[in-house]
């Protein structure tokens, strides 16, 4: 489903991602871990191009995201066209929610469908709608962001990326910013859609989700994959020293 | 007819002639207001743009612009595009087109600072729906951002308002030059003066009471 080979990423001198490769198979849900500052979110967010990448291809069902290869293997960037139509098949639910302040609940989960797929206005409300209710939301749909609890808007935002009925749904640190009795509400909205099968990667902190719904665990460290196994593996008996340390720490 | 020092037949005498140049004033504000927003938003864009190019013309025009006085600038465009390109624009379209160049650069800056204003999370979201930069601008970012545009806008406009008066030196009949041509005739500085100042007071009152209006309609649709 989405294929990323030996991605580089530089912010000035520094190193942030240094050739990161990963596969993620349709209907897979591979989470990645790792301390702050190990590339985990940058490297999530060059999925959809949100951040450009200094080296490396990325596809997804075989087209490229952000940079096309020519006939003689140069990258060059894509057209931003492109880029924008690859975007609107991946969902994003971002740490802080970033909800639009503007509009309603149901706004904002219609507001993809209207601008950018342009469907009528009925059948965009109607799928709003049936989101909203998903996420346990249906009475929500008039209220304003600031309205809502931190749990309540991260919601939204899920069922927001949904509307675009997206191949691939991408988890930035979705419960990080949530007040602790807040989290399970979210990550079982997440369940739900690994249970129905979506093609999913998540970056978490939350190692007891890990746990439960991740096919593959990626530990990232340094701006390196250090090590990926099943999630009985890495937790019960991570290989590299580096993981065992980190694990030690969180569990 | 005088009550204390003021003579109020004299002052009903010149107000028709005031109250037309006050009209003028209105006219040239709200003229001035119209394409100086259209030309600070296209500023700001540009200062915000990713192209280098627009990003240094945006940045010239704003700094010319604001560090030149209003003043020096309408003679430059009433007498010395006269000179040196046989332009002769009228008092009026010199007056316009003085006032919009100088409140658009005002204008987006205030536009600039405002975007700016405006969560970097909230560009990302809309990005990651789908939407190209046009459309996350237009649906996401711009509507954030007038509501706190406002006030800035608010004051911009007043000042706008109240340098209209600068325009009366490049022969423009306003409510300022109404006032010097009726004290060239008359010699009632005070009089003639003060009442062009209170008819000012008055109109950037009405002005600011409708911009309180607007913002109040604005901040209940906002519900936060």
């Amino acid at each position: 489903m989405i294929v990323a080979e030996h991605i580089n990423k530089y912010y000035g001198k520094l190193h942030v991602l240094k050739d990161v490769s990963l596969t993620v198979a349709r209907g897979e849900v591979v989470v990645i871990i790792g301390p702050s500052g190990s590339g985990k979110s940058t490297f999530l967010r060059c999925l959809n191009y949100l951040e450009t990448i200094d080296d490396g291809y990325i596809t997804m069902e075989g087209q490229p995201i952000g940079k096309k290869k020519l006939s003689d293997g140069r990258l060059v960037d894509d057209s931003r066209k492109n880029i924008y139509r690859l975007r609107s098949r991946i969902g994003m639910v971002f740490q802080r929610f970033n909800l639009f302040p503007h509009q309603t609940a149901l706004q904002n989960v219609m507001e993809g469908p209207l601008t950018v797929t342009k469907i009528p206005v009925a059948e965009a409300k109607a799928r709003s709608l049936a989101l909203l209710a998903k996420v346990g939301l249906a009475d929500k749909a008039d209220a304003y962001p600031v309205q809502l609890s931190g749990g309540q808007q991260q919601r939204v935002a899920i069922a927001r990326a949904l509307a675009m009925q997206p191949q691939v749904m991408l988890f930035d640190e979705p419960t990080s910013a949530l007040d602790p009795e807040l989290v399970g509400e979210v990550l079982e909205v997440i369940k739900d859609l690994a249970r129905e099968g979506m093609t999913m990667v998540v970056v978490t902190h939350e190692m007891g989700f890990a746990r439960e719904v991740a096919d593959r665990v990626i530990f990232m460290n340094d701006g390196c994959i250090l090590e990926e196994a099943r999630p009985q593996e890495i937790f019960t008996n991570p290989a590299h020293p580096r993981t065992k340390e980190f694990l030690s720490k969180i569990l | 007819m005088r009550i204390g020092p003021i003579d109020v037949e004299f002052l009903l005498a010149i107000m028709p002639i005031l109250l037309k140049g006050a009209l003028m004033t209105i006219e040239l504000t709200v003229l001035a207001i119209f394409f100086g927003t259209i030309i600070g938003l296209f500023v700001a864009l540009m200062k915000i743009s990713r192209f280098k190019l627009l990003t240094v013309f945006g940045g010239i025009y704003t700094w010319v612009i604001r560090g030149i006085p209003l003043l020096v600038q309408l003679f430059i465009l009433y007498y010395g595009l006269a000179q040196y390109f046989d332009i002769q624009l009228s008092p009026k379209a010199a007056a316009v087109l003085g006032l919009s160049i100088c409140g658009g650069a005002y204008i987006a800056e205030i536009f600039r600072a405002g975007i700016q204003s405006i969560d970097k999370g909230q560009m990302e979201a809309a990005l990651s729906l789908g939407m190209s930069y046009t459309q996350a601008m237009r649906r996401v970012i711009l509507p954030q951002a007038y509501r706190r545009l406002l006030p800035p806008m608010g004051n911009e406009f007043i000042a706008l308002m109240k340098d209209t008066s600068l325009v009366s030196v490049i022969t423009m009949v306003e409510l300022m030059r109404s006032g010097i041509l009726l004290n060239s005739t008359y010699i009632r500085s005070m009089e003639i003066y003060l009442t062009v100042g209170i008819i000012y007071l008055i109109m950037t009152t009405f002005f600011i009471y409708i911009i309180n209006l607007i913002e109040k309609r604005l901040s209940i649709s906002d519900a936060s």
